[in-house]
C-alpha cells in the first residue's frame, strides 16, 4: 500500500520546492526572453556577423544536452557561481536559444507585404520593426513563450543535480529521510502537474483573448 | 522627374530586367502593360529600391538613389506606393494606418497628421470608416484606403502595383475613380495594371513591356489603336476577346 502519511511532516519542503522551481523558472524564462529577442533579432539581421554569432549559438546550445551545459556552467566557469544563480544562468542561456527561434519563426510569420509597405512610406528597418512588424508578432509569439515557460518548469528539474533545493532536489531529500523510495516522487510529479496544467489552461485562455482581438 | 539609365535586374541566371532607359516628367500618367512575368512590377518596384537594381541607375529629382552613399528612406517619403495586396496594418485603426508614417517618419505632430487624415478620408469618401479595424473593410475600401495612406506623405509621384487585381469586379470601379481624381489633379503616377480602360482614359503614355523589356511605347491611343510591335498586338487581341 502506498503511503502518503509522510506529507503532513514534509509538506513544507515541497511547497518551498514548488516556490523555488517557480522562481527560478520565471527568472530564467525573464531573462530567456530577453536573451532571445536579443539572438532572434540578430539572425533576422541583415549584418552577417551578428547572424553568425546567432546561428552559432542557438545551433550549439539547441544541439547540447542541458545537463551538459549545466555542469559547464557550474563546475567549468572560471567564476565560481552558487548552486541557484548557476541554475538560472544555465536555464537561461538554453532558454534563449529556444526563445530565439520562437520569436524569429513569430516575425517570419508576419506577411512580408507589412514590411514593404512600411518601407516604401520611408520607415528605416528598425522603425519598421518596431512599429508595424514587432506588435503584430507579438500576438503569435506569446502563447508559445507561454509554452516556453511551462517547458522550462519541467527542464528544471535537472538543476537538482547541483544541489538546487527545487521540487526534485527536495523530494529526493525526503526520500532519503523516509526511506520510502517512490511516494514522494509521486507527489513531486502531481506538483508538477498542477503547475503545468494550470499554466497551460492560462496559456490558452491569453491565446483565446489575442485571436479575439483579431 | 525620374530619370531611368540602363536598369538591369536578374535574379541569379533569370534576367527580369533588360536594359531600360527612360524618363518619367512630372505629372505625367504612365501605364505599364504586359502579360505576367514581362517585369513589369519588377521595374516599377525598382523605382523605390523594393528591389534592388543589379545595374543601372536612377535618378529622382536630380538625385541617383542608386549610389551607395544615399538614404533611400529620404526618398521613399515622396515615392508613395500602392501594393496589389494593400498591405493594411492590420494591428492599426484606419486612421493610424494613415497618421503613422507622417508622424513617425516626417515627425509631423498627431494633431496635423489626424487632419490631414480626416481631409484624405472625406475625399474617398470613407471619414465614417476612421475609427474600424482594416479587416472590417472591402477590398475596394482596403485599397482606397491604401491610396490615402501613401498621399498622407505628400508624395511626388505614386507608384502603383495592379491595384485592383485583388479586387472583386464591383469593386474595381471605386479605386479606379479615386486614381482617376488623382490624375486629373496632376500627380505623377506610375501604374502596372490589366484596367485598359483606365489607361485609355488617363495614360499620357503607355508602355508594353515583355520579357525585361519595353518593347513599344507610346500614347494611350497610338498603343491600343494602332499598336506597331506583333507581340503588342498579339496582347492586345488576347485581352478583347
Amino acid at each position: 500500500m502506498l503511503d502518503f502519511s509522510f506529507v503532513n511532516k514534509y509538506y513544507m519542503f515541497f511547497l518551498i520546492g514548488a516556490k523555488n522551481t517557480v522562481v527560478i523558472a520565471a527568472f530564467s524564462v525573464v531573462f530567456g526572453v530577453v536573451l532571445g529577442t536579443l539572438l532572434g533579432l540578430m539572425k533576422h539581421s541583415k549584418i552577417k556577423v551578428l547572424k553568425f554569432f546567432a546561428t552559432v549559438y542557438i545551433e550549439f546550445v539547441r544541439g547540447t544536452p542541458l545537463l551538459v551545459q549545466l555542469f559547464i556552467i557550474y563546475y567549468g566557469l572560471p567564476i565560481n557561481l552558487s548552486a541557484v544563480p548557476a541554475g538560472i544562468v544555465a536555464l537561461t542561456l538554453n532558454s534563449g536559444a529556444y526563445v530565439a527561434e520562437i520569436i524569429r519563426a513569430g516575425i517570419e510569420a508576419i506577411d512580408k507585404g507589412q514590411m514593404e509597405a512600411a518601407r516604401s512610406l520611408g520607415m528605416t528597418h528598425v522603425n519598421a520593426m518596431r512599429h508595424i512588424i514587432l506588435p503584430q508578432a507579438i500576438k503569435n509569439i506569446l502563447p508559445v513563450l507561454g509554452n516556453e515557460f511551462i517547458t522550462i518548469i519541467k527542464e528544471s528539474s535537472i538543476v537538482s543535480v547541483i544541489g538546487v533545493p527545487e521540487i526534485m532536489y527536495n523530494a529526493e531529500t525526503v526520500r532519503g529521510n523516509t526511506f520510502k523510495p517512490f511516494e514522494p516522487l509521486v507527489v513531486a510529479a502531481v506538483i508538477y502537474f498542477v503547475l503545468t496544467y494550470s499554466l497551460s489552461k492560462l496559456v490558452n485562455k491569453v491565446e483565446r483573448r489575442l485571436k479575439e482581438s483579431d | 522627374m525620374i530619370k531611368i539609365n540602363n536598369l538591369n535586374k536578374k535574379f541569379g541566371d533569370l534576367e527580369v530586367l533588360n536594359n531600360i532607359t527612360t524618363n518619367i516628367s512630372k505629372g505625367e500618367v504612365l501605364v505599364i502593360i504586359g502579360p505576367s512575368g514581362s517585369g513589369k512590377s519588377t521595374f516599377l518596384r525598382c523605382l523605390n529600391l523594393l528591389e534592388e537594381p543589379t545595374s543601372g541607375e536612377i535618378i529622382f529629382e536630380g538625385k541617383s538613389i542608386t549610389s551607395i552613399d544615399n538614404d533611400i528612406n529620404l526618398q521613399r517619403q515622396k515615392m508613395g506606393m500602392v501594393f496589389q495586396q494593400f498591405n493594411l496594418f492590420p494591428h492599426l485603426t484606419v486612421l493610424e494606418n494613415i497618421t503613422i508614417a507622417p508622424v513617425k517618419v516626417k515627425g509631423m505632430s498627431q494633431d496635423e497628421a489626424e487632419t490631414i487624415a480626416v481631409e484624405l478620408l472625406r475625399r474617398i469618401g470613407l471619414e465614417d470608416k476612421i475609427n474600424v479595424y482594416p479587416q472590417k473593410l472591402s477590398g475596394g475600401q482596403k485599397q482606397r484606403i491604401a491610396i490615402a495612406r501613401a498621399l498622407a506623405m505628400s508624395p511626388e509621384v505614386l507608384l502603383f502595383d495592379e491595384p485592383t487585381s485583388a479586387l472583386d469586379p464591383e469593386m474595381v470601379g471605386e479605386v479606379l475613380d479615386v486614381m482617376k481624381g488623382l490624375a486629373r489633379e496632376g500627380m505623377t503616377m506610375v501604374v502596372v495594371t490589366h484596367e485598359m480602360g483606365f489607361a485609355k482614359e488617363v495614360a499620357d503614355r503607355v508602355f508594353f513591356m515583355d520579357k525585361g523589356s519595353i518593347i513599344e511605347e507610346g500614347t494611350a491611343m497610338e498603343i491600343f489603336k494602332s499598336p506597331k510591335n506583333q507581340r503588342t498586338k498579339d496582347f492586345l487581341a488576347k485581352l478583347l476577346t
